[in-house]
């Protein structure tokens, strides 16, 4: 009886599959005569440009910090300062640092910082000239600073204070992935200068890229994910007690 | 127990201007509500303020941008807001140049009008300039309202809370300026605006203590931040003393208790009081903001 069943039962699955192969044939077919029709179409309007953009796959350029190798040396912080000559007073990635618990049982850890490219940014939302915006064909949150009036709502807005007003150029800055780099083929300064290889860059997007297969296959957080910004940073072994600001009052 | 024992804070970014700002685009709104309540609602008893606070509304809003490109970190780029395709629909601050900019046209045109006494016309545009008005400062709460990252701005309150503060200010502006008119004229004006002039402040007042009431008490039962930047706000001698204590309630009583609540020199003391309380509360509300640190 149960062999039957069984029976039973795959005889409509194998129809269905049948059915899908036919589906996805005709889909195909379709696709190929929807996709010329578009090609067609987009090269006799000004659409053809855009048609193009869609079709590349898109990129979100990520990182992952893997906590369990960092041990606070701030390599990074110096490395990114170097390469954007960045002046004094400001960062674009530091190392936060905390201690708790009392001796002997105690726990320093840390916490390397940087923009967090968000997919889902505040401060690109609050810009009111679209200087901050999200580049979706490099895949990070930029600024065109010659468009940047200096008004501060997207540092107010940042919920990471990643962002600063540039003392000598006067308008808003940021770590920006070292797009200058990365559009080179090398990796952020940060990346690179890292001694314990605890800062992995890549394309979030490319489903053989190590950021990829490391989010994919471990535990990861992102900084305060209730905000629902959508980080593209991620931690491997992150500590809660290092997120956010501690005040007694 | 958890010790910072290094991190970056930035500095906070905006300057003494940004609250000076909120202030002027406040008195200029309250200024222009007050002059429309005969314009456009037609309250005899307020016909003669009309004009005058008319013409406030225009030179306090000519004076307000100006701390605003002050505060901007390229002030000649301040233009570039105003550029169609840069707009930003999602930016409050985007609707807000636009706000700021029309506003003071149709509010020019329609003084110009109160000039020449066309009432019809005064009140086409005074129905136009309304929600202008409104709008030029009830942005400013939102500024404030939408920003998730600063707990304590993060409320719905915020608008509504600017735009009474502001008819009050505007109120206490009006009334100072009615007392320096009647003493350089010599003419009486005060008599006849005195009783609803003294009931609005009080209502208004009223308000204002109820939406500190609801937002102090949403934000004291939230998350820690939430709890901390009530706390940091209720411990600071400015906001106890400026905003609730001289800013509200010493106002409140003086314009009710029977001894006080009929004399013209109490108004203007109330009126001075409420001026002051209502700038220090645009101050603590954008620095008190700032204290929580988010990293």
């Amino acid at each position: 009886m149960s062999v039957n069943h069984e029976k039973e039962d795959k005889v409509p699955d194998g129809n269905h599959e049948k059915e899908k192969l036919h589906r996805r044939d005709f889909l195909k077919k379709s696709g190929v005569a929807v996709t010329s029709a578009a090609v067609l179409a987009g090269s006799l309007s000004a659409c053809n440009s855009y048609a193009k953009n869609k079709s590349k796959p898109k990129k979100r350029l990520a990182m992952v910090i893997d906590l369990r190798k960092c041990y606070g040396c701030h390599s990074c912080s110096i490395a990114c300062k170097s390469e954007f000559n960045v002046p004094l007073g400001v960062w674009r990635s530091w190392v936060k640092t905390i201690d708790k618990g009392k001796y002997p049982k105690t726990k320093r850890s840390f916490l390397p910082r940087l923009c967090n490219h968000c997919e889902n940014p505040p401060c690109v939302s609050v810009c009111p000239t679209q200087a901050s915006h999200r580049d979706e064909e490099k895949g990070l949150v930029d600024i065109h600073e010659e468009r940047c009036i200096g008004c501060k709502m997207c540092i107010v807005a940042c919920p990471y204070d990643a962002r600063f007003s540039h003392p000598v150029k006067k308008v808003a800055n940021k770590c920006d992935f070292c797009i200058h780099r990365v559009e080179k083929g090398v990796v952020p300064s940060c990346v690179n200068t890292c001694p314990s290889n605890a800062r992995i860059f890549g394309d979030l997007n490319d489903p053989d890229s190590e950021v990829r297969k490391l989010v994919d296959t471990n535990k990861v957080q992102v900084l305060k994910p209730e905000l629902d910004t959508e980080p593209s940073v991620f931690y491997i072994d992150l500590d809660k007690d290092a997120v956010g600001g501690h005040i007694t009052t | 127990m958890i010790d910072t024992y290094y991190n970056v804070f930035h500095k906070t970014p905006w300057d003494f201007w940004i609250p000076l700002y909120f202030y002027f685009t406040g008195l200029s709104a309250g200024s222009f509500v007050l002059s429309s309540l005969f314009t456009v609602f037609g309250l005899k008893q307020l016909k003669s303020l009309a004009f005058t606070a008319g013409v406030s509304a225009v030179i306090l809003l000519l004076l307000a941008p100006i701390f605003l490109v002050l505060d901007l970190g390229q002030p000649f780029r301040f233009w570039k807001v105003l550029v169609p395709w840069y707009f930003n629909p999602y930016s409050v601050v985007s609707w807000g140049s636009w706000l700021l900019t029309i506003y003071p046209i149709v509010l020019l045109i329609y003084c110009w009008y109160m000039f020449k006494e066309k009432e019809k016309m005064i009140r086409i545009f005074g129905i136009m300039t309304l929600p202008l008005a409104i709008g030029v400062h009830g942005y400013t709460g939102f500024v404030f309202g939408l920003i998730q990252a600063r707990v304590y701005w993060y409320s719905a309150i915020m608008p509504g809370y600017f735009l009474t503060s502001a008819v009050l200010s505007g109120i206490g502006l009006i009334i100072i300026i009615t007392l320096i008119k009647d003493k350089l004229i010599g003419k009486s004006t005060i008599s006849e605006l005195f009783t609803p002039l003294k009931r609005m402040m009080v209502v208004i007042i009223s308000l204002d203590i109820f939406w500190i009431f609801c937002w102090k008490i949403t934000l004291l039962s939230g998350t820690d931040d939430a709890r901390a930047s009530a706390l940091i706000a209720l411990k600071d001698p400015l906001y106890i003393f400026g905003v609730l204590l001289f800013g509200m309630l010493i106002p409140f009583f003086l314009l009710t208790f029977q001894k006080t609540r009929n004399s013209v020199r109490w108004l203007a003391v109330s009126s001075v009081l409420v001026l002051m309380g209502v700038f220090l509360m645009r101050y603590t509300l954008v620095f008190t903001g700032f204290k929580i640190p988010l990293s």
